[in-house]
């Protein structure tokens, strides 16, 4: 009887142990006062614990370089803006001159025949006769004016040579920038595109096994299993491991490959596109060059030499050359005037210009779009991950119990966290 | 034999014990969810979405003549407010009367449902009751819908309203500082982002842009969000409220703690 009772309080204690045992094993009392059947997931935390979120956060760093870039002290335009305002500063430039030209020629008739009318007065009171052909003969000295302005238009032709030249380089490097900088972005974008093909496979397989994966480590963390099934069952987890891991593999090699095609083909249309584009700046730099030779050799042909008569008196022709200096001083001091002026224009159109070849021509339009593109896959990926997230949070509040489990909860003086459960189950499930 | 019996009965109660719950409560079941977004794509609130759109297409055009027209800041700033009260009366004219009818059919339903809250779907995991095809029905049946003759049951779900939390001057000049770094530190990695010359780098230079930025956000706002936080929960307690959520994704009913929270905070 004793031993009877014995047993029956030995078995007792055994009940009462395994039952404390179970109780307390981890198990939440989701029924409790202070949980009442609710749960809630910290999504923002569980997310960076997503396999995904290494992705995210470079979608995040690429929508960032963008904007940086864009920040930069250069102003983005598009080629066609860049060619578009090329033209206007240089019609600018060409109406400058052609300004700065006619007021110094109409500059040179007023002086001269001033000069002239001057000489021929001059002559008159001296009792020489012709005085007005002398007078036109002296003034044909002011030619000399000319030369030496033809001269500086030589002098300048060259400055411009220079000047042109500097500019089509620029304009070709900028060019270049641009091209090149578009056909990385494009290999850049379908790279990116490659790459969600394959996060999107990873994320299918990992959820379309994910259910069979958690029958088969549930089955394993049960410690009474025998060591075939054991075995069995570690290798079937392998099996499925190793399926995932080659059909991402053989996705991996494909993408690899069109992407090496694809950044041929690209580079290939980049270098014929650069090709084309130098060749089209190189020529209009020859025939602008070519264009203003012409037009200071016909200014250099055009100049007459001065001409001095040998029968005037030495007070006379002192007189004459004192009247020749002061209209050449007030000649020279208007030319100098208009010179200035157009140096000036010619100076501030070439900041222009230079700036508008400086500029970086990424193109806001391409860089819009890239912006928009990365924007989308952000949304979708946040979209996927969040979906995701929430299903498995469901199956384990499911799991657990709970009556109600939600997110976005600011304070929770109740219900139960489930965060970390769900961060060991989203890193089990892609371990 | 008697002692077996004894023995076998304790034995069930304790293992009832373990697989039962310790302290017996009853979970809370009166949480309701809306699909708004569904609410929202029914054909009489479309329409009505789509006569306020070219009223607002319509009342631009007028509102940048007038601003053109106007000769001072007063002027500018009286305009605005006129054109503001007119797109007001007007979406009150045609949404207001979908938007009472669907407010009066989510407080039936959940009358009818014993709910003491309905938020939005997006923020149910699980559980919940879905009360959207209700609603949708009683919206749609066209007859009249009465209004509730109680307001809804006091709620062990309580909501804050985050906007008017964000408003305080002190989150308020944490976010504006922020700002100002952001602003500085653009222009810093704007620069940085020139001398970058491989697509490596200028990752590189968009990543410790990210980082200097999310770490100041930690500096300067993590410390206000705790202690927003730990004062919500505070006073959630004293309220014997279980969770607080955000007031934008209440629906209907819930407790509302943000003037509490407000005072708690300025204390």
């Amino acid at each position: 009887m004793s031993k009877m009772r014995s047993v029956n309080s030995a078995g007792l204690l055994a009940c009462l142990a395994a039952a404390v045992l179970l109780h307390g094993c981890g198990r939440v009392d989701v029924n409790s006062p202070q949980i009442r059947g609710i749960a809630y997931v910290r999504i923002n935390d569980v997310v960076k614990h997503h396999p995904l979120y290494g992705q995210l956060s470079q979608i995040n760093d690429a929508i960032a370089a963008i904007d940086l870039e864009a920040a930069g002290p250069n102003v983005p335009r598009s080629a066609a803006e860049i060619a578009s305002q090329t033209k206007v500063l240089n019609a600018e430039l060409v109406a400058a001159q052609e300004r700065a030209n006619k007021t110094i020629a109409a500059a040179q008739a007023q002086y001269g025949a001033r000069e002239q009318q001057a000489i021929a007065a001059a002559l008159a009171a001296a009792g020489i006769s012709g005085g007005p052909q002398v007078g036109a003969q002296v003034n044909a000295q002011s030619a000399a004016q000319s030369r030496a302005a033809v001269q500086a238009a030589s002098s300048d032709f060259l400055a411009y040579e220079r000047s042109v030249v500097a500019q089509s380089n620029a304009a070709s490097n900028a060019i270049v920038q641009q091209l090149q900088r578009q056909a990385e972005q494009k290999i850049r974008g379908r790279a990116m595109e490659y790459q969600q093909d394959e996060t999107d496979l990873s994320l299918r397989l990992t959820q379309q096994d994910a259910a069979s994966r958690l029958s088969i480590k549930t089955r394993l963390n049960n410690l009474a299993l025998d060591a075939a099934t054991n075995k069995r069952l570690r290798d079937q987890l392998a099996a499925m491991d190793a399926s995932e891991a080659e059909q991402i593999n053989a996705l991996r090699q494909r993408d690899a490959k069109a992407l090496s095609a694809y950044q041929q083909q690209v580079r290939a249309q980049t270098d014929a596109q650069i090709h084309a584009q130098i060749g089209k700046i190189q020529a209009q730099t020859q025939a602008q060059i070519a264009a203003r030779r012409d037009q200071v050799g016909a200014q250099l042909r055009s100049a007459a030499p001065p001409s001095l008569p040998a029968n005037i008196p030495p007070a006379v022709r002192a007189q004459i050359a004192a009247i020749h200096r002061q209209y050449g001083q007030q000649f020279a001091a208007d030319a100098q005037k208009t010179v200035d002026t157009f140096n000036a224009t010619k100076a501030d159109l070439t900041n222009q210009f230079q700036a508008l070849h400086g500029a970086d021509v990424g193109a806001t339009g391409v860089a819009a779009a890239e912006l928009a593109t990365l924007q989308k896959r952000h949304d979708q990926l946040t979209g996927q991950m969040a979906d995701q997230l929430k299903t498995e949070a469901a199956r384990l509040a499911k799991q657990r119990g709970f009556s109600v489990a939600l997110v976005g909860v600011k304070a929770a003086p109740g219900g139960y966290d489930l965060t970390n459960d769900l961060i060991k189950d989203i890193e089990s499930l892609h371990e | 034999m008697k002692n077996r019996s004894l023995t076998a009965l304790i034995a069930l109660v304790a293992l009832a014990f373990a697989i039962v719950p310790s302290a017996i409560a009853s979970d809370l079941t009166d949480i309701g969810y809306l699909d708004q977004a569904q609410i929202g794509s029914m054909p009489e609130f479309v329409a009505a979405n789509q006569r306020l759109a070219a009223y607002r297409a319509q009342l631009d055009g007028q509102f940048a003549a007038a601003m053109k027209a106007a000769k001072s800041d007063a002027d500018r700033q009286n305009i605005e407010m006129q054109f503001q009260q007119r797109f007001s009366d007007k979406q009150k004219e045609l949404v207001g009367p979908f938007f009472t009818r669907a407010q009066l059919a989510i407080a039936q339903v959940m009358a009818k449902k014993n709910l003491s809250v309905v938020v939005d779907k997006r923020i149910v995991v699980y559980g919940g009751v879905d009360i959207t095809g209700d609603v949708q029905g009683l919206i749609k049946s066209g007859q009249a819908i009465a209004p509730p003759t109680a307001t809804p049951p006091p709620s062990e779900i309580g909501f804050v309203d985050n906007t008017a939390l964000d408003a305080s001057p002190k989150i308020k000049q944490a976010n504006d500082a922020l700002a100002a770094f952001a602003q500085d530190q653009r222009k810093i990695f704007a620069a940085k982002m020139t001398q970058a010359k491989t697509d490596a780098q200028k990752q590189q230079v968009a990543a410790d842009f990210n980082k200097t930025l999310g770490d100041k956000r930690d500096q300067l706002l993590k410390p206000l969000a705790d202690q927003v936080k730990s004062v919500t929960a505070g006073v959630a307690q004293q309220k014997k409220l279980l969770l607080v959520v955000d007031r934008a994704d209440i629906v209907f009913g819930g407790t509302d703690i943000t003037k509490d929270v407000q005072n708690a905070l300025g204390k």
